[in-house]
């Protein structure tokens, strides 16, 4: 391997890795705050990113259309499934929010594929070529899909630090108890938390489509390195989030030359289980929050 | 119309065989198995490749449940660290990455093209139905087997102990036993049995390939389960049969409502599976045989 072989699998593990940072952020609040693995995250992305898709294609083919789409669907649907489910199963064990979660996923995912088909979607976006530095090559596309990935997270840092309602947030991830005894209603704040969990969920879905395809498959196949991306970085934390999601889209891509493209989901699972090994609260995570 | 009642029940056998085992694991001892589907394959893909290099069947299904139990090991131990739900997807990811190994892996199980050929049971007998009699008659036998053994187990000290670990693993150690080794001994028995069911689905399918091998097969398995109740054989032996029933039932019913692909259909059944997952878990946690605790 070259060393522009290796700055080029650094650029597209770096640019993979931020839009995996996506569905491991919202992954990473509801274990925060709802205190569960979310296995719904991955179906929530398929979803808004098909209704982006069909957003896009109303609008005669903006894709701030079907940004816009996108993101209403996310939302609405990730506060829907909470307020149908997770919370009338608040105060039961992880478990069973895991079991409905999973429900939902395969609920989810299969409406979309009796109403939209199986066949793949592609976001309409101008064809362009990569910029060519001395065989490094930077994919214009990928720069925008990277700048969104970090614009949102800035965004989420801002809310999560400078607004009151993510102050509350912080607070119930910190203590619930405590929080509610200060008086924060915590109905309110969790309506808040779904629907920024689909926002995440559904720019995250979207980016990845414009980069490749949207398949029915595809978020459910991103849990996996989603939730490696969340344990890397510890659980709880949405900083570790997006760096344990650069780390495992550049682990995952420079290992390529050494295993093939097919084997990117076993690198993330393997990848998972060292940190469960060696460091279970991952980069950032507090020792008392993962076990 | 009586091969296909008989066919029907392999394939109910076969899920049944499956949920007892799950039914250990998670009902009992309250180790989230996400990945049933993966030992599934182990059992499927040991037994066949076996067979098809000469192997005699009998060998080849004790080898079957060997790996499939082997192959848990490592998970196992890895439990012992994991608090539930990581546990769940450790699992799950776990399976992922068996179905990702049998596809790439070419040389050894033909990839997605698959594996044709397999030997079937009771061969001897002819083509016909009476291999098919004779598969359900060794597979009611080996369910029959499973049962006894989980109903002696759950009454014996053993299964006293593996249910306390489920209620309070600290307890159990205070009173001075170690719960990991039976986590592990469980896990293994488990994924034992879904080898054994793996093997008879080899031998009777005669055809395997890595996309029979999707999670949903686990999420089958957990359905079974929680419709029958979790932590009751009798509710395992019952959900298995009722989620039989809808799967094939499912099939029928296209002929009711006209203009429905099958494609539609196979949308249609996987939303119904989510949607029982969901309600069961909201409205009936405690299934259908379960008493409300």
């Amino acid at each position: 391997m070259t060393l522009v072989d290796f700055i080029n699998l650094l650029i597209n593990g770096t640019v993979e890795g931020l839009l995996i940072a996506l569905p491991a952020l919202a992954l990473t609040l509801v274990m925060g705050l709802a205190r569960f693995p979310n296995a719904a995250t991955g179906d929530y992305m398929t979803l808004a990113a098909y209704a982006g898709i069909g957003a896009q294609s109303l609008a005669g083919g903006a894709l701030v259309a079907g940004g816009i789409g996108a993101v209403a669907a996310g939302a609405a649907v990730s506060v829907a499934f909470y307020l149908w489910v997770f919370r009338a199963l608040r105060g039961r064990p992880p478990v069973a929010n895991l079991v409905a979660s999973i429900g939902i996923a395969f609920f989810a995912r299969s409406l979309l594929t009796l109403f939209a088909g199986q066949d793949q979607q592609t976001y309409a976006v101008p064809l362009v070529r990569a910029w060519n530095f001395d065989g490094i090559r930077l994919l214009p596309t990928d720069l925008y899909v990277a700048g969104i990935a970090l614009l949102a997270m800035a965004l989420l840092f801002a809310l999560l630090h400078l607004t009151p309602i993510g102050r509350q947030m912080r607070a119930i991830a910190d203590n619930p108890d405590l929080a509610r005894a200060c008086g924060i209603r915590s109905g309110r704040v969790l309506i808040a938390l779904w629907a920024v969990v689909g926002v995440l969920c559904a720019l995250g879905g979207m980016m990845f489509g414009i980069k490749a395809v949207v398949m029915p498959e595809m978020g459910w196949e991103l849990l996996i390195p989603a939730f490696a991306a969340m344990i890397l970085g510890g659980i709880g934390s949405p900083a570790g989030a997006v760096v344990g999601g650069v780390l495992l889209g550049v682990a995952s891509e420079l290992s390529v030359p050494f295993v093939g493209p097919s084997y990117k989901i076993a690198v993330a699972f393997a990848l998972l289980l060292i940190v469960l090994l060696v460091r279970p609260r991952g980069l950032f995570g507090k020792a008392l929050v993962a076990r | 119309m009586v091969a296909y009642l008989v066919a029907v029940g392999i394939i109910a056998l076969i899920y049944m065989l499956l949920t007892i085992g799950l039914n250990l694991q998670y009902g009992y001892t309250g180790l989230i198995n996400f990945g049933v589907v993966a030992f599934f394959a182990i059992g499927a893909y040991a037994s066949a490749l076996l067979t098809l290099a000469g192997w005699p069947l009998p060998p080849a299904f004790v080898v079957a449940m060997v790996l499939a139990g082997v192959f848990a090991y490592p998970i196992g131990l890895l439990s012992l660290r994991l608090s539930d739900d990581y546990l769940a997807v450790v699992t799950l990811g776990f399976s992922e990455v068996v179905r990702l190994v049998i596809q790439q892996e070419k040389w050894l199980t033909h990839g997605v093209q698959g594996l044709p050929g397999i030997p079937r049971l009771f061969q001897s007998l002819g083509v016909g139905e009476y291999a098919d009699l004779a598969t359900l008659g060794a597979l009611a036998l080996c369910n029959a087997a499973a049962v006894v053994l989980m109903l002696h187990l759950v009454r014996s000290p053993y299964g006293r102990l593996i249910k306390a670990i489920r209620d309070d693993e600290v307890a159990v150690e205070a009173i001075g036993k170690d719960p990991r080794r039976y986590k592990v001994q469980v896990f293994m028995l488990g994924a034992g049995l879904a080898g054994l069911a793996g093997a008879f689905y080899a031998h009777f399918i005669t055809y395997l390939s890595p996309d029979q091998f999707l999670p949903l097969v686990t999420f089958y398995v957990w359905i079974a389960m929680i419709i029958g109740g979790t932590g009751r054989t009798t509710g395992a032996v019952a959900g298995s049969l009722i989620l039989m029933l809808f799967l094939e039932g499912s099939r029928f019913a296209r002929d009711w409502v006209p203009g429905v692909s099958e494609v539609q259909m196979a949308s249609v059944r996987l939303a119904l599976v989510g949607l029982a997952l969901i309600l069961f878990t909201l409205y009936r946690p405690q299934g259908i045989m379960g008493r409300r605790s």
